[in-house]
Formats: structure tokens, sequence, C-alpha cells
């Protein structure tokens, strides 16, 4: 009964400026519809790369790195105090970044529980030649059926078919960005040269793509033995064992794991990516000081109207407060009116921006950047909704709440007493 | 002997300005169940401080008032609050409706914020007030669509709704012209007759305090006198 009262006074209040509460209501509509909208399209994009990255490549990556700081062999010898040790020019170790007892370490992961599976495979800088177009890239030496089961090549394939490549005996698969670059199309030839002198004449068996630019403009697949023979080592030559979780959350610590137990690097993908997320973080941080910045100017909309009214009903309140109403009633009222001018402006700014995503993810934008995409993709979930409408409605009762304050401490006896 | 519905005790106020200001000075007042009382005085004379601070809304005073017997000091502002809506009903210069809300809500708003009943019951009391008053006619218009003589009679069924203990006016026909203020001297007397309600009525209109049956005069915070009136010869 009371509560209806409060609601009923405060819904008047508001039909009393119906202009300025819709301007009010709008303020927000906009903000919130932004935020949908420039926020769904930040994360969308930031969740697709993401996703695109755990998709197509290792969870963790295992290999030999190649040691640049070396001490060199005085100082292990016996200091005297007071001594000098210069070595000029020290040139690096021969280091071969072959994985020692690479099956016995391939075997031990394939038992482990939390490991879906390893691709073990072999990296080498090549360069690519079709007539005059020379490209150089990473050809990867792996078994594609194993990669294929971590990678989801078969998903991203364009044209071919992957399995060629253990069928036909010099195939090879390239990115798109890469086969574009070399003009060639499926069951065309190119030749690869190693940086070891070694050229293969090969056949392109399948293009792939998995909209990473830079991943599409610079890999290929190539058979582990062919990749061997490039490099001119012995088959149980394997530099890298990409591995694939079943829980992705586990990467970081399992990598600490891998690392002392096999005293190899490795790399988790938070770790590979660690750039990239920066950058993302930055991005995020810009992108929510704007949303940020316009819902509260959208609550000075709010604080604005409130103003004007608590102005206007002095009288009232102060009637209301000598009959009894209490201070908190009096909040109750005017936060009431701003919560309404939130809730109602949140939504719609909900429906504005889900219907901005809708037409703007309809239109072909063929975007080359970081990741190539015929749409964008935005951000559509539930939790994203709920988080911004919830994020407005904090702002407006904040907004609200300020004015409501200062309404119910107006003293009654200066507007009551008769002049 | 009954409690009196307000008592106060040493009741001192000072406005603590630019200049100290004493605008009441040792006040000693009962009133009792029944009493139909004008409190009078020139401008500046204190008479409307009285009202406020004994109406709880100025707590800013010195000395006791007790309320039905009870201390007010003790309260807090929620209590007070509490304490008016049932137990004080209001008629000031203006009427204060709200103006969005029709005759008949605005009677129930103190009764709902007393929330004793039920809403349907509330709208029965209102509109027997209101036909007390001989408004029963207007119940649904909107309060701002009265005659200043209609708004001051809402605004005394809105006083009577919760059937308070007193019932205190602040100027109440200073703004009314001599027909409506003699109606809404007559709705007091009414009142005072029929259900003895006790009255507390600040004017600077002699002629309505002569009407009354105790007027007390107040002069630079004080009481100057506080006489019983002629019985009127009606």
């Amino acid at each position: 009964m009371k509560k209806n009262t409060i609601i009923k006074i405060a819904w008047k209040h508001l039909l009393s400026r119906k202009r300025q509460t819709i301007v009010a209501l709008l303020g927000v509509t906009f903000g919130n519809a932004i935020f949908i909208f420039q926020g769904g399209l930040m994360t969308g994009f930031q969740q697709l790369f993401i996703e695109q990255t755990i998709n197509t490549s290792a969870h963790i990556r295992l290999y030999n790195e190649a040691k640049t700081q070396r001490q060199s062999i005085l100082s292990k010898t016996e200091r005297y105090s007071n001594s000098w040790l210069v070595v000029h020019n020290q040139k690096p170790k021969e280091e071969s970044p072959k994985i020692k007892n690479a099956r016995g370490i391939v075997k031990w992961l394939e038992n482990q529980p939390e490991i879906e599976g390893v691709s073990p495979s072999l990296a080498a800088q090549v360069i690519f030649k079709n007539g005059i177009s020379q490209v150089s890239a990473r050809v990867v030496g792996t078994d594609i059926v194993k990669e294929n089961l971590l990678f989801n090549v078969e998903k991203y394939n364009l044209q071919g078919s992957i399995t060629k490549l253990q069928t036909i005996p010099n195939g090879i698969i390239l990115g798109e960005g890469l086969a574009n670059l070399l003009n060639v199309q499926v069951n065309d030839n190119i030749l690869v040269t190693s940086a070891a002198n070694v050229a293969l004449e090969m056949k392109v068996v399948a293009i792939n793509k998995t909209g990473i630019t830079e991943l599409d403009k610079s890999r290929a697949y190539i058979n582990t033995r062919n990749a061997q023979k490039l490099l001119m080592v012995d088959n149980d030559y394997i530099t890298d064992i990409p591995i694939r979780l079943k829980n992705i959350d586990d990467a970081e610590n399992f990598a600490r794991l891998l690392e002392k137990k096999f005293e190899l690097r490795a790399l988790d993908w938070k770790e590979a990516n660690a750039n990239i997320f920066s950058v993302f973080r930055i991005q995020n941080m810009v992108t929510y000081l704007i949303i940020t910045t316009i819902l509260i100017v959208s609550g000075f909309g709010i604080f604005n109207i409130l103003m004007m009214i608590i102005y206007e009903k002095l009288p009232d309140i102060a009637i209301l407060k000598a009959i009894g109403y209490k201070n908190q009633d009096i909040v109750r009222i005017f936060l009431l009116e701003s919560v309404f001018i939130g809730v109602t402006g949140g939504i719609l700014g909900l429906v504005v921006g889900f219907l901005m995503q809708k037409i703007v993810g309809s239109i072909k934008m063929n975007v080359k950047g970081f990741v190539t995409l015929e749409y964008l993709q935005f951000n559509s979930s539930v939790s994203f909704y709920l988080f911004a409408f919830f994020f407005a409605l904090l702002v407006t009762a904040i907004a609200g709440y300020i004015p409501a304050r200062k309404a119910s401490k107006t003293d009654p006896i200066e507007i009551l007493r008769a002049k | 002997m009954q409690i009196p519905i307000l008592k106060t005790v040493h009741l001192n106020k000072i406005y603590h300005g630019a200049v100290e200001f004493h605008a009441l000075k040792n006040i000693h007042l009962n009133i009792q169940p029944g009493e139909f009382i004008s409190v009078v005085g020139a401008s500046g004379s204190g008479k409307s401080t009285l009202l406020y601070v004994l109406s709880t809304m100025d707590t800013d005073y010195q000395g006791e008032i007790y309320f039905d017997g009870q201390l007010l000091r003790n309260k807090n502002a929620n209590q007070l609050a509490e304490l008016r809506n049932e137990n004080i009903g209001f008629v000031f210069q203006f009427h204060y409706l709200l103006p969005e809300f029709t005759v008949l809500e605005n009677v129930m708003l103190p009764a709902l914020k007393l929330g004793k009943y039920s809403e349907e019951q509330i709208r029965l009391h209102a509109l027997e007030k209101l036909n007390l008053l001989g408004l029963d006619k207007i119940a649904e218009k909107k309060a701002n669509t009265l005659s200043g003589g209609q708004q001051q009679r809402v605004a005394i069924a809105r006083a009577l709704i919760n059937q308070p203990k007193i019932i205190m006016g602040d100027e109440p026909t200073g703004n009314l012209d001599s027909k409506n203020a003699s109606a809404v001297y007559e709705i007091f007397r009414l009142l005072n007759q029929q259900f003895q309600q006790t009255f507390l009525i600040v004017t600077h209109d002699m002629e309505f305090a002569n009407k009354t049956d105790r007027t007390v005069f107040l002069k630079d915070g004080e009481i100057i006198n506080d006489q019983s009136n002629q019985p009127r010869s009606s």
C-alpha cells in the first residue's frame, strides 16, 4: 500500500515532465546502445581471435630454445679477486634445435590425462618459388592426420584435400595468403628451397584459411619426411612438439611442469600471444572509457531532470514530510524515478544495440587486418548484455541518488511556514 | 486529571544566525484534550516558531516537550515522522495538495502511509471525511482544479484522516476571503464539538482567535497573556 503510493507519486512526477523524461530516457538508451554495439564489436572480435588462435595453434609448444646468452668458458675457471676476464667476439655455440629423445617425450605426453593430443613436427624456414614469385615462409613438417585432429586443418580448408599430403609424396598445403602471393592454385607445382640448399619440387594439394592473416600468409604443411629431407637431417629429427590440452586453462601450469621435466622451452598460448593480449587490454580500456563517459553524460541528463522535478515539487516534498513520510520515503520516490528512466532506457538501449549489431553484422565488410573476415563479428552473449544493462542501471542509480538525497534533506518548515 | 496532549517545560529557542535571536523564551504551555486554542501575536513574535517546534518538525530547541506524555527529545527523526503521521493533522496557509492527484487520493495519503487499514477501508474513511466537509461531490476531481476554499477544506479532510490527537494550523485562514475563512472556523468548531477534536491554531486574524476557546498571546517570544474566551453566544 505504502509502496504503491510512492510508486504513484514517482510516476506522476515523471508524467508532469514528459518531454524531459523522454530526453533523459533516450540518453540512457543511446549510451546503452553504444555500449552494446561498440563493446560488442570489440569483445566479439577479440573472442573470435582467441577462439581461432586456440583452435588453430598449439596450446603449448615444446621446443629447444637457442640460448643467446652463453657464459664464457673462462668464467667457469677459478676467479681471482684482482683479475679481469675479457672475451671478445664470442660466437654462439652450435646448438641443434633438435629435441633429444623426441619419441620418448611424445610417448610420455600421450599418456597424460590432461592432454588431448600431440603432433610432433619440425619447422623449416624456406623460400617458395613459382616462376618469378619468391616468398619466404615457414613450412611445418608433420603427420597431417594428427595435425588435423589437433588443429582443425580440415575445418579451415578452402580448396583441395588435406589427406592427399599422405598419398602424394611431394604434396604441400598452403595458407591462402601464401597461395595468393605465389599465384598458385591446387595442383600447381612450386619449388621449395631450404637454408640447407635442398630444393624440392612440390605439388599444392590444398589451400587453407584460418582467418588469422599472419598465419595464412606464412604457413605451409608438408609431411615430416620431406621436411627432414629439406633440412638434410635424420628421421628422428623433431624440433617442435605442439600439444593440445583438454582444458586450455591448464596451459600455463602444465607448461611450467614440462619445462622442469624435459628442460625444454614450453610456450603456452597466452604467453605466445602476450603482445596481442596487451593490445586487447589497451583497446578495452579505451573502449570502456568512452562508453563509460557516454553513460555518465546520460547520467547527467537524469540528474538534471530530477533536480528540475525536485525544485518544482518542493511543496509536495514538504507536505509529505509534514504528514509523516520519512526521509527514506522521499529518497525512494526520486530514486524510483531515476531507476524507471534507467531500466526503460536500458532495455530500449539493449534492443537498439542488438538491432545495430544485427544490421551492421549483416553488411559484407571484407575486413583484412589481424584477422580476415567477411562480416563483422559481435559479442552477443547474454552475460555481455546483462553487464551492459546493470552498468547503465548503476550509473542511473548514482545519478538519481544524489538529487534524491538532496530532496530528502529539504527542511519542510522553510516551505510550509506562512509568509 | 487528563494527560495533556502537549506540555512544554522551559521551552526556549535561539536562532544562531549572524545575530543570535532568542525566538522563544521560557514557554510553559499545557494543551488538554478537546481544547480549541489559538496563538496570536505580531509577526516576529514567535508564534509560528512555537507551532513548528510543537509540530516535531523543528527539533532545534532547549527545554522539554511532552506529546501525550512522551518526551519528544528521546525520539529520532523517523520516530517523530511516525508520531506526526499518526497523531498530528496539519492545515497550513496554503493547501499543499499534490496537484496531479485527485481529492480523494490526497485525503488518503497520510492513511496510506500509516498503513493501519486496507486501501479499501481508507477509501471509505476518506469519503466519510469528505462527506462531513461537504466535498463528496468533488472526490474524483484533480486537486488543482478546485477553488481556494475547496482546496483548504480538502486539506482539512487530509488532516483528519488518521484521527489525530491534535490538529495544528498555521494561518489556516490567511489565504482565504472572509466567507471561506468563517467556513473554515465553522468546520473546526463542528469537529471540536462533535468529536472533541483538539486544535492549536496560529493566526493573526483576531476575529478568528476571539471565537476560539482559549487564546495565547505571544510577544517577543514570551507568553504575555493566556486567556479563556467568552463562550460563544450561539
